[in-house]
């Protein structure tokens, strides 16, 4: 178990610049999650702290020394690719013990160390078949063993649940925390799913274009996010992130213009420059008949997921407000209805995306 | 298709499309089975007949009258050889040209290529020219380190013209590009993660190419292996130009020669030299097929 750093970390391919100067610090045992959109250059830093990406600039150090220009295999770090890498040739005991193999170890002590791993993670039953004869959620327990087996200071995990179904997602994700807080390792797992991020996270390193957006705990995110960008990113369903124009501001409050909510008012026990443009964050689960601010909203649809329910509306610039519904009985598909919300639970970022601080 | 348009009766029209596919393996198989009852009969024609003598003694005169064993073993070390050299170096080189990014990868492929264009005959005078220059240099070799009876046997292995190891190069060369090709494009299909995941279990890199990558491949490598065997099995040009000791003799210059000779034409002899000359190749193809259909998967998701 080793603890990870990253100081002004970049990657360029060619000209081109995929991650600009990440600074990360990592302590041993967190479960840290690398989220951003496809493209954000999760994956490469993720191949950087590997080994896999050379590092183009800054420093990074694994359990406190810097390993830029160290092998992968030196560095302490067992990665579970998205594809789970499994030699398709060998058995599942032979893929599991195969760093032991070329590391030259005694057969009798891979075997042990195998049956070992194979026992935490259930696989007692399957060590001697091969790949293609196992299912998906097996298949990523050899992985995750082949890993194990290794005693790596630091677990990566590379969109590890991407390929499976979601109901073995949702039981490999409960595994996988398990399994962290039975090893009490140091794991930094990429995922573009934020459900993922946020139920496994210690602390969740949200990415975009290249940089770090924001780092920080999950319901940390969840609730002060640093810009637009992350609030709408963090959440399920997304933040509904309005438009709005600061037409008065006084005495520690503020109040706004919604153009695309027929120009309703409503103020903010927050301060705001006054004339500026911003954008009023509001969580559909903050939505509530009991709000003291509120709109219009034209209804569109209304979804019933069961414990929880979901009003889409329409504002007039074409994007949509989505509100939590749940015992809603005033919210008709097609009809106009009065929304409100606690001000105290809204956030304003500046034109920018940047949050403005209370 | 032409199945489902034979007409209402589908049996009917089966009846018809394995009458129509039995005529044409009847046609394919005809001269093979008539070399196969040429060379059991100790009367054999150029007809096709039953034969009326039964007799092994066309095979036993390959071995024991003429130089059949010499030309078998030649062909057989010679092809042998490059086989193995096609798999080596075609493995080898495919690998890399898979990975690299370089920018002259495309038109390098192009190039090798051009190998396979060129028509081999044109090839002759400027490889003759090139191999007689390294020949001599090899000889000078030769005589300058070796005791002077060592130099003859010495220069059938290692010369280029008139030796084992021209025409294994120049054979090996000429099959090379094809390899290169099918093994490139085998590697392409190859998760890179499987390299990735040797890397970081501390596989070295002959490590990472003997126990994955070799395993990984062989249903490539036996197409390539295959292609190459027969292509150069079959090869009458370049032993013809590169081989003139009789003891150096390959198969199908044997089977040539032995056609050409003056008294009559010995059919029974042919034809047994013939039949054994086809064997390897069958025997090859046996034994790549299992390979080749041979898929591994599971090991990166589908």
């Amino acid at each position: 178990m080793s603890g990870l750093t990253l100081d002004k970390v970049t990657k360029s391919f060619g000209g081109a610049q995929v991650i600009h100067g990440a600074d990360l610090a990592i302590q041993p045992g967190e479960f840290v999650v690398f989220v951003g959109p496809s493209g954000c250059g999760k994956s490469t830093l993720l191949r950087m702290i590997a080994g896999l990406e050379q590092i183009s600039s800054g420093t990074l150090t694994i359990g406190g020394k810097v390993m830029n220009d160290v092998n992968p295999a030196e560095r302490g770090v067992g990665m579970v690719f998205q594809s789970y890498a499994l030699y398709p040739h060998l058995t599942v005991a032979e893929n599991m013990g195969f760093s032991l193999r070329v590391a030259g170890r005694p057969l009798a002590e891979r075997m042990a160390r195998v049956r070992d791993v194979a026992e935490t993670l259930q696989l007692g039953a399957l060590l001697d078949r091969r790949p293609a004869q196992l299912s998906g959620g097996q298949r990523q327990r050899v992985a995750i063993g082949r890993v194990l087996v290794r005693q790596p200071g630091v677990f990566l995990f590379d969109e590890p649940l991407s390929n499976l179904d979601a109901e073995l997602r949702v039981s490999m994700r409960i595994e996988i925390a398990r399994l962290h807080r039975q090893l009490g390792a140091t794991i930094v797992y990429v995922t573009h799913d934020q459900t993922e991020a946020m139920t496994l996270a210690d602390r969740i390193v949200v990415l975009r274009a290249g940089r770090i957006e924001q780092v920080g705990a999950p319901l940390e995110l969840y609730r002060n996010p640093a810009n637009t960008f992350v609030a709408g990113f963090i959440g399920s369903p997304k933040m509904n992130l309005i438009p709005a124009e600061v037409v008065g501001s006084a005495a520690g409050r503020s109040l706004l213009a919604l153009p695309s909510l027929g120009g309703a008012q409503v103020e903010l026990p927050q301060p705001a420059p006054e004339g500026a443009k911003v954008t009023l964050g509001i969580r559909p689960e903050h939505f509530s008949a009991t709000g003291t601010a509120g709109f219009t909203l034209n209804i569109d649809v209304i979804e019933h997921l069961g414990a929880e329910s979901f009003a889409y509306g329409s504002r007039s610039d074409g994007g949509t407000v989505i509100l939590a519904a749940k015992g809603r009985d005033d919210l008709i598909p097609g009809q106009p209805a009065e929304t409100r919300f606690d001000p105290a639970q809204a956030l304003l970022f500046a034109e920018d995306g940047r949050r403005l601080v209370v | 298709m032409a199945l489902r348009h034979a007409g209402a009766n589908p049996a009917r029209g089966n009846a018809m499309a394995y009458a129509i596919l039995s005529l044409i393996s009847a046609y394919c198989a005809v001269p093979f089975f008539w070399a196969f009852l040429a060379s059991v009969d100790g009367n054999a024609s150029l007809f096709l007949k039953w034969p009326e003598d039964w007799t092994a003694a066309n095979y036993t005169k390959v071995f024991l009258v003429e130089d059949g064993a010499t030309w078998f073993f030649n062909s057989v070390v010679v092809v042998g050889c490059v086989t193995l050299l096609v798999m080596v170096l075609g493995g080898l080189g495919g690998y890399a040209l898979s990975r690299t990014q370089a920018w002259w990868k495309r038109p390098f492929l192009y190039l090798i290529l051009l190998i396979r264009v060129v028509p081999p005959p044109a090839l002759i005078v400027p490889l003759y020219k090139v191999l007689l220059l390294a020949n001599g240099a090899m000889q000078s070799l030769m005589r300058a380190v070796l005791p002077a009876d060592w130099y003859r046997p010495a220069m059938r292995i290692f010369g280029f013209v008139d030796g084992y190891l021209g025409i294994i190069l120049i054979l090996t060369a000429m099959q090379l590009p094809l390899a290169l090709w099918i093994l490139k494009t085998f590697f392409d299909t190859v998760s890179k993660d499987y390299d990735e995941a040797a890397l970081l279990d501390g596989a070295s890199l002959t490590q990472r190419i003997r126990l994955v990558m070799l395993p990984l491949a062989l249903p490539g490598l036996a197409a390539a292996g295959l292609f190459a065997f027969i292509s150069a099995w079959g090869d009458f040009l370049m032993p013809l130009i590169f081989i003139s000791s009789p003891e150096l003799q390959m198969l199908p210059l044997g089977l040539f020669r032995a056609f050409l000779r003056v008294n009559t034409v010995d059919y029974g002899f042919l034809t047994a030299l013939a039949v054994l000359y086809m064997i390897p190749s069958v025997v090859a193809f046996g034994l790549a097929r299992r390979f080749l259909v041979q898929t591994f998967g599971g090991g990166v998701k589908g």
